[in-house]
């Protein structure tokens, strides 16, 4: 650890860090555009100007390296100035796009003039005349004149893609990002390049004119839509549904993760996020029972608990089957696993999930859901669902997920409910199939609760809900909580109502794997 | 000045083959380096000579060499022949009239630092020269002073000739870097400089021709007689690019030291057509120009930082009063505008926006506010920028535009 | 249509290659050649280029568009190259250049119908003694005056 001074404050850092670094870990914000922490510093915005004593120009805060004793300035009237001229030169020829730019409350160019600029334009000359709505991608436009050549795109495309779709054409002022002949960006990591550009020059059709992002909030989640188990942030608007805005998730960003997704998420997680809002049940539906009380979330592992306490102790074993997927938490997993596996018996557990995709060699794995890891670990044998198999004797289901649909056709599924006495699913969308349950119960997403989940190589990770679940949906978790307590399982750990943490920590003490999991 | 360093015989007829070369003493240095010197002999002799570099920078050169690190990685050498600088055409000389001297150098050069593949990188426009280079090349190759265990020394030396494709700033050291390693030409920033990490990652030293052509004369006839050449902290010769309205344009080798008003008087022949010298260009064109009232100056390194200008190239420009300073300004303007690798921000923006408002001044639509945006805006290109090109377009526009900047006014 | 490299340019292009202990390196001598076998480097060009040097045709491109000796568009059979830097401009360029434009018709940029001439401005030539000058495809040529242009221009076949 050396000590530096940061604007006279002393700062103990470790040795090679950057100033740009240092200062932020001295909670200051050196103003930068083309650097990103992904790569090695490139060095051409020229805005991050520092100065440092014993140094006769001002010098770069991201490429130089601090040592012992450096006294640096981030905030001198030389700096300023410098930061000032810089805005200038970038503004001079930037189109004045700012009331039609998607990146508008999201852009550096717009938040270090509102910090150290706010001057009149002095620049009376004609700026230079560009492509502004060049399509480069899938769903990516590029906008050749809010451009600022920081060359974030064509480095992504370079060392982390390597794929090299964009390269910059020509010198000078005339220099300009492009495509060769119409070769579009294409490949899985397409999305990041419209999130790392600091400026509204790569926008993305997706989000392109549909809401201001002032209007939007974030919340932080994990992507379920393959194995890796990517970190998010999902922009939503909070008004969704009272205001009258067409949706509620307007974007998917990344979020760093040096052990799982570095910087990036791949495009299908990124636009893949139509699972959180389209065709989501949001009330408990009661199909086939009369005569009974109305259901509730209050009183629904009461009844859930009744039922399987009337089944004579080998009927629980041999007449309760479990339908389960790997959307499913650790903590849901777990209980699961707790009630059903171990003290219940049960042996009709089968598990209905997405069918196997195929992987990139990169974040992108082959299966699609999020949690098969830790459904193994938690000791659960991840049988596909045999309809036989799985009515053969049953009186009563639990089945969760909407994944049958379409693993089976309707009329299989049909006739292999049929048998079984009483069905109830655990679903968080609507679909045709869930007429053929006796009790439908809304559950909320993984974006919507709290919990944990094991990816792809073993890391736990746990998340917190970023969004509201809709209507009456609530966590599996819960219920499952509940009915722990129902059944008079383990009065010690179901009689105080178990938060997700308790149950991560009491998988901690059973499951070797979890034990030093605990967030 | 009786003996000169390196254009002692340029006038000779067919120099540039081996075997003239030869009879006037040629290769003799290579043969005293590496039979009876030891590379850090060399370095010491190179460091004791005050050899400061003749691209523009003026580093010296035995301190450049010794900044390279032991290591297992190959190391290069880059001959810097772009020649770049507006003014300058020495080593276009030296390459088409003596090509073998530059060869020596190179010879002595990597033996000295232990270099064992070494390019000349020589721009684009030079081919005529770059042919006359790969042609000496060859001969050096068929003589043994090239290729594997030159002179039963042990010592192996490849040498290929690189050519650029227009582009000034690929004169810059780590530019020309990016551009022999097949990129755009692109500065690097530094640290870490070429010396440590340069050509694939590898040492690599990078000289200007003139610097290396003046190695074989060192080591032959010994740093002190190098330095007698010169000045104490300047040794050797520079040659001066003479151009503009001089009656003898041409090279002109002196001592280090030589004023500025005797090379444009007594030298190039004064004035051409009776015209009177209104500015001079001392360096090249990043060089602040130097007023009429300004040319009693000494032409070494010091005495021109002393002058707040410099001597770069060493090419001399000189103006005539019947031509329109705003005539020159556009031209420099234009010239780094056009130049610039667009990189980084002000460079790429500032040349050009001022270029712009230079070109509408010229279209006899200035305003009065246009001196001082050029001044500010020049201000804040100089000292922000990645690379040295920034500093070379505002030090002339920015001298030009104070000290006549009356005459520029009279035209918004 | 499928064009290949002369045999002399492939022979020419793999001794380039083999000087460089990486391929990327020989990608602007390359062009040279490139551009002195077909007159231009067009998309067909770069590539050719890409694939001989195993990189992607857009690395190709970003040079092609950099270096302002190496065109994408067909030029004359004589390109006549005017430089317009300070001496040469103190000098007489100016004129030089105005005398060019009438003698052929055409403007800095362009090329004559009959696919003879294209005049371009340049940057400083490192002629400087000889200024004006101007460097016709690769031959320098100073101490312009209209007579002497005269002479030049009407000797070429």
């Amino acid at each position: 650890m050396i000590k530096i001074f940061m604007d006279e404050e002393p700062v103990e850092v470790e040795e090679g860090t950057t100033v740009l670094k240092a200062a932020e870990r001295a909670g200051i914000h050196i103003p930068h555009l083309c650097y990103h922490p992904a790569f090695p510093p490139e060095g051409s915005c020229r805005m991050c100007l520092v100065e440092i004593e014993g140094f006769p120009k001002l010098e770069l805060a991201c490429s130089t390296v601090v040592k012992e004793d450096m006294k640096i300035s981030t905030k001198s009237a030389r700096v300023v100035e410098a930061r000032k001229a810089v805005l200038e030169f970038l503004l001079a020829e930037h189109p004045l796009d700012c009331p039609i730019c998607d990146k508008a409350g999201d852009c550096k160019l717009q938040d270090y003039y509102d910090e150290y600029g706010l001057f009149e334009s002095q620049f009376k000359e004609a700026k230079e005349k560009r492509e502004k709505k060049l399509k480069i991608g899938k769903t990516l436009i590029l906008d050749q004149e809010r451009c600022i050549l920081c060359t974030r795109c064509v480095r992504f495309l370079k060392e982390v893609t390597k794929t090299q779709e964009l390269g910059v054409f020509h010198r000078g002022v005339h220099s300009s990002v492009n495509i060769y002949d119409g070769a579009a960006v294409v490949n899985n990591y397409t999305g990041n390049l419209a999130e790392i550009c600091p400026v509204g020059a790569i926008t993305d059709e997706d989000f392109r004119f549909k809401i201001r992002s002032w209007f939007l909030e974030e919340g932080e989640s994990i992507c379920p839509l393959c194995s890796r188990g990517c970190n998010i942030l999902i922009e939503y608007h909070p008004g969704f549904p009272r205001f009258n805005v067409p949706k509620r998730v307007y974007r998917i960003k990344a979020r760093e993760n040096p052990e799982v997704n570095g910087f990036w998420l791949c495009d299908r997680g990124r636009y893949g996020y139509s699972y959180l809002d389209e065709g989501r049940a949001d009330q408990i539906i009661l199909n086939k029972i009369e005569g009974e009380n109305v259901l509730t979330w209050e009183n629904i592992s009461e009844y859930l608990g009744k039922k399987i306490k009337s089944l004579s102790s080998a009927k629980k074993a041999s007449g309760i089957a479990l339908i389960l997927h790997t959307w499913l938490s650790n903590e849901e997993l777990f209980l699961l696993h707790e009630i059903f596996k171990k003290d219940l018996q049960v042996e009709k557990i089968f598990f209905a999930d997405l069918p196997q995709g195929e992987g990139d060699e990169y974040l992108l794995t082959s299966e699609p859901s999020p949690n098969r890891r830790g459904a193994r670990e938690i000791g659960f044998d991840i049988k596909t669902v045999d309809l036989d198999a799985m009515a053969d004797g049953t009186d009563f289901l639990l089945a969760f997920g909407p994944f049958l649909s379409g693993l089976f056709s309707l009329k299989d599924l049909k006739d292999a409910l049929s048998k079984i006495k009483r069905k109830v699913l655990f679903s968080s969308y609507s679909d045709e199939m869930n007429s053929l349950f006796d009790i439908v119960i809304p559950v909320a997403l993984i974006a919507e609760k709290e919990g944990s989940l094991t990816n792809v190589d073993g890391i736990v990770q746990g998340f917190q809900p970023a969004l509201e679940p809709p209507g009456e949906s609530l966590p599996e978790w819960k219920v499952l909580a509940d009915l722990g307590k129902e059944l008079e399982m383990d009065a010690r750990f179901y009689s105080e109502f178990p938060s997700p943490e308790k149950i991560l920590t009491e998988m901690g003490k059973k499951i070797p794997f979890f034990k030093k999991k605990n967030d | 000045m009786k003996e000169k360093v390196l254009t002692e015989h340029f006038g000779l007829e067919n120099l540039y083959k081996i075997d003239v070369y030869q009879k006037q003493g040629g290769y003799r240095a290579t043969e005293k380096a590496l039979k009876k010197m030891k590379p850090e002999e060399i370095l010491d002799e190179v460091k004791k000579a005050n050899l400061r570099g003749r691209g523009g920078a003026g580093f010296p050169a035995g301190v450049k060499w010794s900044f390279v690190p032991d290591t297992d990685k190959p190391k290069y050498l880059c001959v810097n022949a772009d020649e770049g600088e507006p003014g300058t055409f020495k080593d276009r000389y030296i390459m088409s009239h003596n090509p073998h001297m530059l060869l020596e150098g190179i010879i002595i050069t990597s033996f000295c630092v232990g270099i064992h593949v070494a390019f000349i990188y020589i721009r684009g426009e030079y081919e005529a020269i770059a042919l006359r280079l790969e042609q000496a090349i060859s001969e050096a190759y068929a003589k043994g002073f090239l290729g594997k265990n030159i002179l039963e020394s042990g010592f192996d030396l490849d040498v290929f000739v690189h050519r650029g494709a227009g582009a000034y700033i690929c004169g810059e050291e780590t530019a020309l870097l990016e551009s022999l390693e097949g990129k755009r030409g692109n500065p690097r920033l530094k640290p870490p400089f070429p010396a440590s990490v340069g050509l694939w990652q590898c040492p690599t030293v990078i000289n200007n021709v003139e610097t290396i052509s003046n190695i074989s004369h060192i080591i032959l006839n010994g740093a002190e007689w190098f330095v007698k050449k010169g000045l104490p902290k300047d040794g050797g010769t520079r040659i001066f690019s003479v151009s503009g309205m001089v009656k003898n344009p041409g090279i002109y080798e002196l001592p280090l030291g030589t004023s500025l008003k005797d090379i444009i008087f007594k030298h190039a022949g004064g004035m051409k057509g009776g015209k009177k010298l209104k500015a001079v260009i001392p360096g090249g064109m990043s060089a602040p120009i130097l007023t009429a009232d300004e040319i009693n100056i000494k032409m070494d390194f010091d005495s021109l930082v002393e002058a707040n200008s410099m001597l770069g190239s060493a090419a001399i420009i000189v103006i005539d009063d019947k031509t329109s300073i705003l005539d020159v300004l556009k031209v420099v303007t234009k010239f780094y505008s056009h130049e610039s690798c667009g990189q980084c921000t002000p460079c790429r923006i500032g040349n050009s926006w001022i270029n712009k408002i230079v070109k509408r001044i010229a279209d006899g639509k200035g305003k009065k506010e246009d001196i001082d945006s050029i001044l500010r805006l020049a201000s804040n290109i100089e000292g922000n920028t990645l690379c040295p090109l920034g500093d070379a377009a505002a030090m002339p526009i920015l001298s030009i535009t104070k000290k006549f900047r009356k005459e520029l006014e009279s035209h918004l | 249509m499928s064009l290949e490299f002369s045999e002399k340019a492939k022979k020419k292009i793999a001794e380039i290659v083999a000087r460089y202990p990486q391929k990327e390196a020989a990608l602007l001598p390359v062009l040279h050649v490139t551009q002195r076998e077909f007159g231009f480097i067009s998309a067909v060009q770069e590539k050719m280029v890409a694939r001989v040097l195993g990189i992607k045709p857009i690395r190709v491109r970003e040079l092609v568009t950099f270096y302002t000796m190496l065109s994408r568009q067909s030029l004359g059979k004589y390109h006549i190259q005017v430089c317009t830097n300070l001496s040469c401009s103190l000098l007489g360029a100016g004129n030089f250049v105005d005398y060019l434009v009438e003698k052929l018709g055409i403007k800095p940029g362009e090329t004559t119908p009959d696919k003879k001439f294209t005049l371009s401005t340049v940057e400083c030539l490192g002629a400087c003694e000889r200024a004006p000058c101007m460097m016709i495809n690769f031959n320098y040529y100073g101490d312009m005056d209209p007579k002497k242009v005269d002479e030049i221009l009407d000797g070429l076949k």
